[in-house]
């Protein structure tokens, strides 16, 4: 099973994996543009405002009534970084005709989409609305502020910050409060219009949908919006450089449970010969329940509820997470890295290696029953130039020896340890006699 | 072996349900996908730390013996764990607690049979002892303090306090520090025995499985001695009426305040059928109500009140059933009143036909969505399969619910006295 790719127009490209499996297909539609401090949360700020009204549905609720009618089709707003570059657009899923008594809704949707991109709600000087400019502003300036309302979020959020800090994914998807403040109608304006001028869109589906069908609607609706031409993506893989040292960052938080944090970095990026062996090594690290982090750190010295690992191939960077009590933190950082050294050394069982290898099959193989994991597989590889197939990783996955786990354990150094230290103090809770 | 078979031309799907001897029952969704998944559920959760005595005594347990219990099953008695064994199989494993029910699930793409053995030995197989115990306190004193630091998890909390005076259901599914440290392993046996039996459990599988296959397997595994289990002291809670308390706040160190807003709905009532069909007005008017195409949230977003952080529902559970709607605003109070005049002026007014047709078409498109996935039909069969409902028969029956019957089950829900607010307001010093 691999994507078949069909150029609709020079702007809007179209990827198909055919399938009768499921009764609701995915499609998503994406564009890929670069990361920079200015333009990357404005990018974000726009985005909101487009979906607050059109000239034809002028209302959030307009638009939202409209997908509603069109069988509770909800269109969720993609806006995530990809390695070093901002991806943004939609998915949708579309329910198989079969159970629509013959109703297509699909060209109404894509229309819906062509509104929200190209026929936002303007004002009579031609500027997006300041009423909804201003309220999106304020609200995106609450998202940026409510990171520290959860302590986990909050540590998650400054690691990534400290390790990616001087690339473009170190820049904060939502950006400052005092940037987006000083954003007004005029500027928003002329970013959504050169915006669309240089759009183009990768289109995915999943589903049943009779491609050349789906071709039709697509260059019937968006097609005649898309003007500019197919160019080469950003650069989305890039590693982090080496530090001289590992830094360690504390903080403090009024909590009751402290965060320990420890970002590794490597060359080792997705289409590196290694990737499969790379995913061997987090699985096996910190990725499932009977990973070493799972079986040391949390059942074996009861340290804590949450311990585990992921690993981004897009940077090549490996990230340990560990929610436990303050007075915790020296024996559980010694006990990570104890695990990290055993792994290098390679000191490891081969059973522990085979049920790695098994999971990550049953993970790829899990995939297959989900639209949104294919896409997101696929998607990922189109970014990057990337022919792989889930069945090519999961012969590569097959073929990892424990040399390879060693040595890609190896190539991962320690770039940071950030400890978020919770002060509050636990007062005895009293149980209720009621 | 009972033997029912349950088919629907309009989803073209179908499943079987089997009673076991043993009074457990069986529930087959054949489904030809890659991955199977299975429950293996119990109908003990949170809110059954209160239960009867053979004497009709009251009793009480510990809060937060149920998930303590659930954790502890995975131990193995050579000291190993389940999880290593499901992983051997390459399959997953994980489990989880609510108010009223225990379920440990799996997944996998190949080994169904012995996979499906697994599940069924290790929840039939307890092994608790002292160390085991002492270790698990400290691992789930975490995972309390977890949730403890998280507002919105604290603000649902607090809601569910306000709405009950005295139903468990307002205890935190964990417990709390000092309670889980009154739990011994004689405390998890005891209550292991009480509740886990075959006639108060459900085994569902739904994957590309025949019917025959997961019965040869639930002979194989499923030991004697747990075939001849009876569960005892079972007690379903409940509370309906005016709510507890109608306002409560904290403060914790958050930018925004957040609310959660309760409606303390009736114990659902009648047979399974009837009460089906009640849950399926109440999500229709949750829908037409409160959801993001609704009026009500789109009036008070264009006009500042409620921010996109926002959710609502309608949960039902033993003995207990309310609305809730959470998000973030500057000012809860205002969202309470507006809530508050909106709905008296929908039960004077009624429901726009548009509300009607658009809900019962997204309620309609969810309902088909759920056959793409073995776990998304396997959750829900396990729900319908505790409260003794027909899967297939909601389609039907969102065809069959009103307009009027909806608007006659509004007015008899709202009243001044089942409102509840919770809030947690930005601390002094952030």
């Amino acid at each position: 099973m691999k994507p078949i790719l069909k150029s609709v127009t020079q702007s809007l490209s179209l990827r198909v994996l055919p399938t009768d499996r499921f009764k609701a297909g995915m499609l998503s539609l994406s564009a890929v543009l670069p990361i920079t401090a200015e333009t990357t949360p404005m990018t974000s700020l726009l985005l909101s405002v487009l979906l607050r009204g059109t000239e034809k549905y002028p209302t959030l609720e307009a638009i939202n009534r409209r997908l509603d009618y069109l069988f509770g089709t909800e269109l969720t707003i993609r806006n995530f970084y990809r390695g070093d570059a901002q991806v943004i657009g939609f998915s949708a899923e579309l329910l198989d005709v079969a159970y629509l008594a013959g109703e297509d809704p699909t060209r109404e949707i894509l229309d819906v989409v062509d509104q929200i991109l190209f026929h936002p709600l303007l004002d009579e000087n031609g500027y997006l609305t300041e009423k909804y400019v201003e309220s999106e502003k304020k609200l995106q300036c609450d998202s940026i502020r409510s990171i520290k309302n959860n302590p986990r979020v909050y540590a998650a959020e400054r690691i990534r910050a400290l390790l990616y800090e001087g690339q473009p994914c170190g820049v904060p998807a939502y950006g400052t409060e005092q940037a987006i403040m000083a954003i007004t109608p005029e500027v928003l304006t002329a970013h959504w219009r050169n915006l669309v001028k240089n759009l183009t869109l990768d289109c995915f589906y999943i589903g049943s949908m009779d491609t050349d069908r789906l071709a039709e609607h697509l260059s019937a609706t968006l097609g005649t919006s898309l003007t500019a031409s197919h160019t080469a993506y950003p650069t989305v893989c890039s590693s982090v450089p080496l530090p001289k040292a590992p830094r360690t960052v504390s903080e403090t938080i009024e909590a009751g449970q402290s965060h320990l944090l420890l970002a590794y970095r490597s060359s080792l990026t997705l289409n590196d010969a290694r990737h499969a062996a790379c995913m061997v090594f987090n699985e096996m690290l910190g990725a499932s329940p009977v990973s070493r982090l799972f079986v040391y750190v949390r059942e074996k010295l009861s340290l804590c509820y949450s311990c585990s690992s992921s690993y981004r191939p897009m940077k090549g960077t490996l990230q340990i997470a560990c929610g436990l009590h303050r007075d915790n933190r020296e024996v559980a950082e010694a006990e990570i890295k104890k695990q990290m050294e055993d792994l290098i050394c390679g000191s490891f069982s081969d059973a522990e290696l085979e049920a790695a290898k098994k999971s990550l099959r049953h993970f790829l193989r899990q995939s297959e029953d989900s639209p949104a994991a294919l896409e997101s597989f696929y998607y990922n590889r189109a970014l990057t130039q990337n022919e792989t197939t889930l069945d090519d990783l999961r012969r590569a996955i097959e073929a990892v020896t424990r040399e390879d786990v060693t040595e890609v354990a190896r190539a991962f150094s320690l770039h940071t340890v950030y400890f978020l230290e919770g002060t509050l103090n636990e007062e005895d809770d009293v149980d209720e006699e009621d | 072996m009972k033997k029912t078979e349950f088919s629907s031309a309009l989803l073209r799907e179908r499943y079987i349900k089997f009673t076991h001897p043993s009074g457990l029952p069986i529930y087959v969704f054949p489904k030809k996908m890659t991955t199977t998944f299975a429950y293996f559920a119990v109908r003990y959760g949170s809110q059954n730390c209160e239960w009867v005595d053979a004497s009709g005594n009251p009793m009480r347990d510990p809060d937060g013996v149920a998930h303590f219990l659930e954790h502890k099953l995975f131990e193995n008695e050579d000291g190993s764990d389940a999880f290593a064994r499901f992983s051997e199989l390459g399959a997953d494993a994980n489990a989880y607690t609510s108010y009223d029910r225990t379920a440990y699930l799996c997944s996998c793409t190949e080994n169904v049979e012995d996979v499906l053995a697994e599940l069924l030995h290790f929840v039939t197989h307890p092994h608790f002892t002292d160390a085991s115990v002492k270790k698990e306190q400290g691992i789930i004193a975490e995972e309390i303090r977890m949730y403890e630091d998280n507002p919105w998890e604290r603000c649902y909390q607090n809601l569910l306090k306000l709405l009950y005076r005295k139903h468990p259901v307002r205890k935190n599914i964990c417990g709390t520090q000092s309670s889980i440290r009154k739990i011994t392993p004689e405390l998890l046996y005891a209550c292991y025995n009480r509740f886990y039996a075959p006639e108060n459990m459900v085994l569902i599988v739904c994957g590309d499985v025949a019917p025959e296959t997961v019965l040869a397997v639930v002979d194989r595994a499923l030991p004697q001695e747990f075939l001849l289990r009876r569960a005892t002291g079972l007690r379903v809670p409940r509370e309906t009426g005016a709510v507890a308390g109608s306002y409560a706040e904290i403060s914790m160190p958050i930018s925004k305040p957040i609310y959660a807003i309760g409606i303390k709905d009736g114990v659902l009532g009648g047979t399974p059928n009837e009460r089906l069909r009640l849950e399926l007005c109440h999500a229709m008017l949750d829908e037409i109500l409160f959801s993001r195409s609704g009026h009500f949230y789109n009036d008070l977003f264009e006009r500042g009140i409620l921010t996109p952080s926002y959710s609502s529902g309608y949960s039902v559970g033993d003995g207990f059933s309310f609305y809730s709607l959470e998000g973030e605003a500057d000012d809860p109070q205002a969202v309470l009143d507006e809530l508050k005049s909106y709905l008296a002026s929908v039960c004077k007014n009624g429901i726009a036909d548009e509300d009607f047709e658009r809900a019962r078409r997204v309620l309609y498109a969810d309902e088909v969505c759920t056959y793409d996935s073995t776990e998304e039909i396997a959750t829900r069969l396990l729900t319908f399969a505790f409260e003794g409902t027909e899967l297939f028969s909601c389609p039907a029956l969102l065809q069959k619910i009103s307009k009027k019957e909806l608007e006659e089950l509004l007015r008899a829900t709202v009243f001044e006295n089942r409102f509840s607010l919770s809030v947690v307001l930005p601390s002094e010093s952030h």
